[in-house]
This record gives structure tokens, sequence and C-alpha cells, in this order.
């Protein structure tokens, strides 16, 4: 599975699940935020990615964050 | 708007006892030119050359070109960056043309730098080979970005501006070969005779993705990261409104010379009145983040539609994650309506095999293409070299490298190199001058 | 003088038609049929040596057993080149000139070159692997076709590049290049040209036609995370500072692995991202914003997953290709087969 903050390129180049990231430099963390934020997020959407490795999908799919 | 372009050809350049231009022949007071540059403290050596086609020279790491031009009403020629805010557009420019002055690091380059060639194979990779250069070599006492990859090059790339600035003013009282005359009238009051002709408008994607500020392009001085697109008018853009960054690979830059003559710009003003009805530009930018990708799609959109537009124009002065902006431009103004045509360059690898663009739509059924960034390219060593050769080797040239398996290092013993044309100053010229174009193999 | 053997069916082996098509394949030494007329256009640069014939429907129902005499018959002989066609709109015909060329030029790395009319079925089964000429639809254009391979194999042989697709005259390969147009028509000419027709709604060619997407099947569900093994990988070049592995800030062909078995944690100042694509501070000042290692170590303690893989793994992928990456996940998979990886989190930038 891929994680990426450029869904559309994913898509092109054809991973079938993706969970989106938030930018390219800091695709699981802002520096704006605070430290906090960034963990929360980071392990939400680390969470999210594992759980879509055992997510059974017909097609190509772009995962809820 | 309007806005008058006088030319002054020039057809040789020479140092001399004053800054004059006479018969085609640019003369330079040249410590008088060194002594205006080492004004800024931060410049700690400079030396000036000239480098014109057919030289034996290679000039490396070339940051920046400018054409040489001035204000007859006294305005500075870059507002809001080497001069003091004020509205560009209109009012009476005098040019040097087939001129331009070019930055090259006396030692240190990066990712963004790049090499021209003024002769043999390598002349042809960059519209710089053909131009009468007035090239200043200097370095600078930015102790913070000696050895970083992603150089500002603040004080080199202002003293390049500062010295075209400088050049300029010795045609100001002359009276120049030619003028060219670019203006614009509001665009909903054209008459019907321009109205009823298809309207277009000139969507610009400059550079904009350091989220740093003091590496992207500027308009009126601000930095583009920190916009959103809006409407400008083409006279602007020729005037020095907007001045070129440091940040993407090179042979996708968009100096700020291809701005102040930018060839698709032109080609849509000439056609206004006749084909189409040209509109004006909405200026966007490139973002490094889907949600402000797809705003500055939205936005466009939304503009073109406002406007009326029937047609639009989109070119991007960058390639990889870059491409997902200008997909993704394309397919909005398609969705909304307007006939798109795309101007860009490609990223198929060495081996040409590679996927052109990261993202693809097909929707995106009109591009023109004016290269590949990955293209190996060989060439053999040149009698002078401008600057420091190793520079494209070892400081993290985006088209070099400083060791491979294969191929060895870039810049080799005898002074051949071999690189990507990632590395060719200005080389793919999406502004519109380029000559190449993407085939199959 | 270089050396060029060529290939041609029953037919134009001057054997015989329909009747004649079962024959197996033959070797003869000088020219027959095409072949004279390739000695001819080919003179001074090289010689047909060899004229190889076999019947249509052998290659077509026989296959295997047809390449694999053909390349016994050319087992040590000196070639340089080889030919075969051209095939015109006969579509068996196309299908075995492919297919010889394809083995030829793989089992003795020499190139090949033939020609088949665009209706037919070899065209986009051969036409990545080789340089196919777009040929005519009947054999009188016998001439014509024979004098475009010969265009294209005089090139190959004086060790010249061979121009574009349109130029020459041959299918595209799914390569593309840049390349100096004739008539230096600049950007911004053709951008005018393509608006104009594309707004009157008149036919236009765009110089980047829009290639099929691929798609690969969709791995299985794991059916028990709690139990699986997962690994982490990355295009955003995060390395330890040092970057050991000197992998490239852009267009990268290297790869590297890094430990975090144990208790290892990724910190700025002992890793950082050399990838030169975008504004490196925030992974600079912490890594896991990229590999998200510290995550991925709470979620593996809260028992989301069963175990993780003790190494990361690193490319760029800025500016790097389809093949170079696909090279990358080939060298990379064993390492992941090894210690039975049941999954991949890759996150790029």
């Amino acid at each position: 599975m891929q994680m990426c903050n450029l869904v559309p390129v994913a898509k092109t180049v054809g991973a079938n699940k993706i969970v989106p990231t938030i930018s390219i430099p800091y695709p699981l963390g802002d520096p704006g935020t605070s430290r906090e934020e960034q963990w929360k997020l980071r392990l939400h959407r680390t969470r999210v990615a594992l759980e879509a490795l055992a997510a059974d999908v017909k097609e190509q799919t772009v995962f809820r964050v | 708007m309007k806005l008058e372009i006088g030319n002054f050809y020039v057809k040789d350049i020479v140092f001399g006892n004053e800054l004059s231009f006479k018969d085609g022949i640019l003369t330079v007071e040249k410590d008088e030119a060194l002594k205006f540059i080492l004004e800024d403290d931060r410049i700690t050596e400079a030396e000036l050359y000239i480098a014109k086609p057919g030289d034996k020279i290679r000039m490396c790491p070339v940051k920046e070109a400018i054409e040489p031009r001035t204000r007859l009403d006294g305005r500075g020629l870059f507002p809001g960056y080497t001069s003091e805010l004020a509205p560009a557009g209109n009012g009476v420019l005098h040019a040097l043309k087939n001129c331009s002055v070019l930055v090259v690091g006396k030692h240190w380059g990066g990712f963004q730098d790049g090499i021209i060639d003024m002769s043999g194979e390598g002349q042809k990779l960059t519209y710089f080979g053909q131009l009468n250069n007035i090239v200043l070599v200097a370095d600078t006492n930015e102790e913070f970005e000696r050895y970083e990859q992603q150089k500002k090059n603040d004080a080199l790339r202002r003293a390049g501006h500062k010295l075209a600035e400088y050049i300029g003013t010795c045609v100001k009282e002359l009276k120049p070969e030619d003028t060219d005359v670019y203006e614009t009238t509001p665009m909903i009051k054209r008459g019907t005779e321009i109205e009823k002709l298809p309207s277009v408008v000139y969507v610009m994607q400059p550079q904009s993705q350091m989220e740093a500020m003091g590496y992207n392009d500027l308009v009126y001085g601000w930095d583009t990261n920190h916009m959103l697109p809006t409407v400008m008018s083409p006279t602007e853009i020729l005037d020095g409104a907007i001045v070129s960054g440091s940040f993407m690979p090179v042979s996708s830059k968009w100096s700020t010379y291809d701005m102040q003559n930018t060839p698709n710009l032109r080609a849509l003003m000439d056609a206004h009145g006749k084909t189409i009805n040209f509109l004006g530009v909405i200026m966007s930018n490139l973002n490094v983040a889907l949600e402000q990708k797809e705003r500055a799609a939205l936005y466009v959109a939304q503009i073109a539609k406002s406007l009326g537009a029937d047609g639009a124009v989109v070119a991007e002065e960058g390639y990889g994650n870059p491409d997902a902006d200008f997909v993704g431009c394309l397919v909005a103004l398609e969705d909304a309506g307007v006939k798109t045509v795309g101007v860009t360059n490609e990223s198929t690898g060495r081996d040409g095999h590679g996927q052109p663009l990261v993202t693809l739509d097909e929707k995106c059924d009109a591009i023109v293409s004016c290269g590949n960034v990955g293209e190996l390219i060989e060439l053999p060593p040149m009698e002078t070299v401008l600057g420091e050769l190793q520079a494209l080797a070892r400081d993290g040239n985006s088209g070099g490298w400083d060791y491979d398996e294969i191929l060895g290092p870039s810049v080799r013993e005898d002074g051949s190199i071999i690189l990507e044309n990632n590395g060719v100053f200005c080389g793919d010229q999406v502004a519109g001058w380029s000559p190449k174009q993407m085939m199959e193999f | 003088m270089k050396k060029v053997i060529l290939y041609v069916n029953q037919f134009f082996g001057q054997i015989g038609g329909e009747d004649k098509a079962g024959i197996e394949p033959e070797i003869h030494e000088g020219q027959i049929g095409p072949a004279m007329q390739f000695a001819k256009e080919l003179s001074g640069i090289a010689e047909v040596t060899h004229t190889i014939i076999c019947g249509d429907n052998y290659m077509g129902s026989n296959t295997d057993e047809a390449v694999e005499t053909i390349l016994g018959m050319l087992e040590g002989k000196e070639m340089d080149m080889f030919l075969a066609g051209p095939a015109f709109q006969a579509g068996r015909y196309t299908v075995a000139c492919g297919t010889i060329c394809k083995a030829v030029k793989e089992k003795y790395g020499v190139p090949v070159v033939t020609s088949m009319n665009e209706e037919t079925p070899g065209v986009d089964m051969f036409k990545k692997d080789m340089y196919i000429l777009k040929g005519g639809n009947i054999a009188s254009k016998m001439r014509k076709d024979v004098k475009a391979m010969a265009n294209v194999a005089k090139k190959i042989l004086a060790g010249e590049p061979v121009g574009p697709a349109d130029e020459e005259g041959y299918f595209a390969r799914g390569i593309r290049h840049q390349a100096w147009r004739k008539d230096g028509k600049p950007a911004s000419e053709r951008m005018m040209e393509m608006l104009v027709k594309k707004l009157n709604g008149e036919p236009f060619v765009s110089e980047l036609p829009i290639p099929k997407i691929d798609r690969v099947p969709i791995a299985p569900a794991i059916t028990n995370l709690g139990e699986a093994r997962i690994a982490l990988l990355n295009t955003g070049g995060i390395v330890p500072v040092d970057n050991p592995d000197r992998i490239q800030s852009a267009s990268a062909t290297r790869w590297g692995r890094y430990d975090i078995s144990g208790d290892k944690v990724l910190k700025g100042g002992e890793y950082k991202t050399i990838h030169a694509g975008f504004d490196p501070a925030a992974a600079d000042a912490d890594p896991n914003v990229i590999t998200p290692v510290d995550a991925l170590k709470e979620l593996l303690k809260e028992g989301v997953y069963g175990s993780l893989h003790p190494y990361f793994y690193t490319t760029v992928g800025t500016g790097t290709t389809e093949s170079e990456a696909a090279r990358m996940a080939k060298e990379i998979i064993p390492f992941l087969q090894e210690d039975h990886v049941d999954g991949c989190i890759l996150v790029s930038t």
C-alpha cells in the first residue's frame, strides 16, 4: 500500500491501496503544528495504512483518513 | 495598458573606457561595472567576461539570466525586487537585444544551477548559447548556504539584476532601431470585431514550491508561494513584474530573461485581433500539497470562466510533482468548458521509457512538449571554463553527480562532462523558445 | 564488410504458396528473393550472407521447434544484423517475422529490423521489441519497403543514431526522447497553431499522446493483521546523515536499507532527507514525518500488527525513471521475501 500526498500520481502509476498524507515535504506531520498534533496525525494515518493492508478491495481504493 | 520596448540589437560586446552602445557594439567599462557590483558587501570577489556564440566557453554553475534594459521614466526595472514598488506594464523601455547578463558562481553551485556552452554540440541545448552574454562570475560571503544543495543565491541574483539595469542605462538617451508596442485594452471593452473571436487566457505556473522564503519566483517582490491565482496584464510580465527564483532543476527554469521576453505571451499578443481575443494572464503557481494544488486549479478555472475564456494555455515551470498542478489545472479548465493547450517538458528518463508526466489524464489532449529532463548528454572538453566545472559534480546539481558505477563522475579529468538535461541552464524553454520536441522513437 | 542474414517465408523464399506453408526452416548461402534487393541497398556497407526460409504455418504451429532450429542454424555464423520480411499485410508472416527477430536479438544480441503493414497482428505484438518499418499492404510495395528497412539498417550498421519514428517510418516503440525539429519551429508557434485548431474544432496532433495506464493485480488482503510482518519503504530519501549508499538526490539509481530493529529511533541530526525535490527542513528536523518509525513501533506495542521488518528501505523518487524504480524494487523484494514480510507500507513524497 502507498502513503502519499499526490493521490493523482499514485492513481496514475497504478497503486491499488492509497492512504493520503498531508504534503510532499512532510507527509506525516506539519511542522507548523505542535509535536503532539503531529504525533496524533502520524499515528492515525499509519494505523489506517496498516488496516488498509488487511482490507479486501476489488478496485483501486483511496482510504479515508 | 501600453508598453513600448525600443530595441537596440547587440552585434558585439567589448570592454572599453566607457559604458556605451554604438553601431551595434556594446562597450562595458569593466572597473566601473565591478565597482558597482561590489557595492553589495556580500559580494567578495567579482570578475566580468564576454561570452559570444561560437566562443569556446563553458559556464558553470550558471544561476540567472537577465536582459539589460532601462526605463525612460526613471522607474526601476524590477519593482518590489531591486527597485521600489511601482506599477509595471506601462511606459517606455529601451532594451539591449540578443544580449543577456549571466550570473555564474565563481566556485559554488547547487541543485538549481546549470551549464551553458557557447559552441559545439552543447551550444544548441540552451537559448543562451545563441546570445551575446556579459558574464558576471562572483563569490559571496553567504556562508550559511555555501555547502547547501539548495541555494537562494540571493546576492548573486540581485547583482545580476542590478548589473543588467546598470548596463541598460547606456541606451537611455539613444534612438532605438525599432520598437515593439504591446498594448492591451480592458477585457470587456474591445468591440464586436474582436469579441467575436475566441477568447483566450495564458495561465502561468511559476516555480513557488519552497516554503522557506528566498527561493521562489517573485511577483512585484512577493513570494509566489504566498499567493492564489490572480489576473495580470501580459505587459506587466514583459516589464519585470516577475523575476525568476532559485529552486527547480534548471532545465525547467524560466530565467528572468525568459520572463521579460516570454515567447508564448508574445505569440498570443501577436495573434490577438487576428485569430483570437487574448484576454490576459492568470498568474497561478506550483504547490507542495494536493489541497493547495487543487485550490489553485479551482481558482484558475473560476477566473477563466468568469472572464468568459473559450480557451486557455497553461505552462508549468517544473516537472515531477508540479505535473500534478499542471494536469490538475488543465483538467479543471477542460471541466469548466475551456479548451486548453498545455506547454511542458517531460521526464521519460535516460532510456526514454518512463511515464512522461507523473499524473496523466485523457482530458490533456493538446500538449506542446519541449524536452526530456532525463536525457543523457555528453560534451567534450571546452577551452575556457567560467566558474568552476566541479560544481556540476560536487554540489548536488540536479543533472550532475560525483559518482556513478557505470558512467563515472559528471566531470572528467580531461574537462569533458556527462550530465542529464536537468543540468542545462533553462534548457527546456517551456516559456516558448524551444526548438526541441519530444518525439517517439 | 558487415554481415547480414535475412528471414523470409516460403512464398518470398520462392518455394511455393499456401501448399508449401508447412515447410520446416532451411538455410541457404547467398541471396534468395528479397535478399537480392537488400544486397543492392546495403552494398558497400554489408553483404547478405544467408537467406533463411520457413513456412508460415510451420512457424505458426510449431513455433518453439522452428525458433530453436533457426537459432541453431545461426550458431557460429558471423552476423552483424538480422532482417526479416518485409511481411506486408500477411498476418501469419508478420507474427513469424516478429517472433524470429525477437528470438535472434535475445540470443545473439544483434540488432533486428523488419517491416509490416499497420493492420497486422505482428505490429502490436512486437513493436516495443524492435524496429518495425511501416510497410505496404501488398507485395508490389516490395521495393519501397525493402528500401525503408535498408535505410534504418544502414544507420544501425554504421553506428549512427536512428531518428524519430515518424521521420524514419517505423512504429513507435514506446520510447520518448527529445529531438530537434527539422523546421526549428519554436514551442510558442506550435502552441499557437494547436490552440487555434482546438478552438476551431479542427484536428490537431498533441506532442504528448496520453499513454494507457498500467494496472497491476490487487494483492490479496492480509487475513490476520495481528500476526503480520510489516516492512516500511520510502521514496522520500531518508538516510543516515552520511548517506552511506550515496543515493542520488534526483534521478536515483541506488537504494539503501537501514536498521530499525529493537529500540532504534529516527532522530534529526542522525537521519536526514537527501531528496532534492522539496524543502527538506521538516524531514531533516524529524525524519518520522516521512518514515513513521515512531508510529509503527507504538502500533506494534498496541498489537495492531505482528512484527516489524528490521530495516526500512530508501530511495529518491524525483526524476527516477520507471525502469530504474522497477529494477530497485526487484532488488529489494528478495530481502522482504526472505524475512517473510506479509505487507509493505511505501511512503512517497
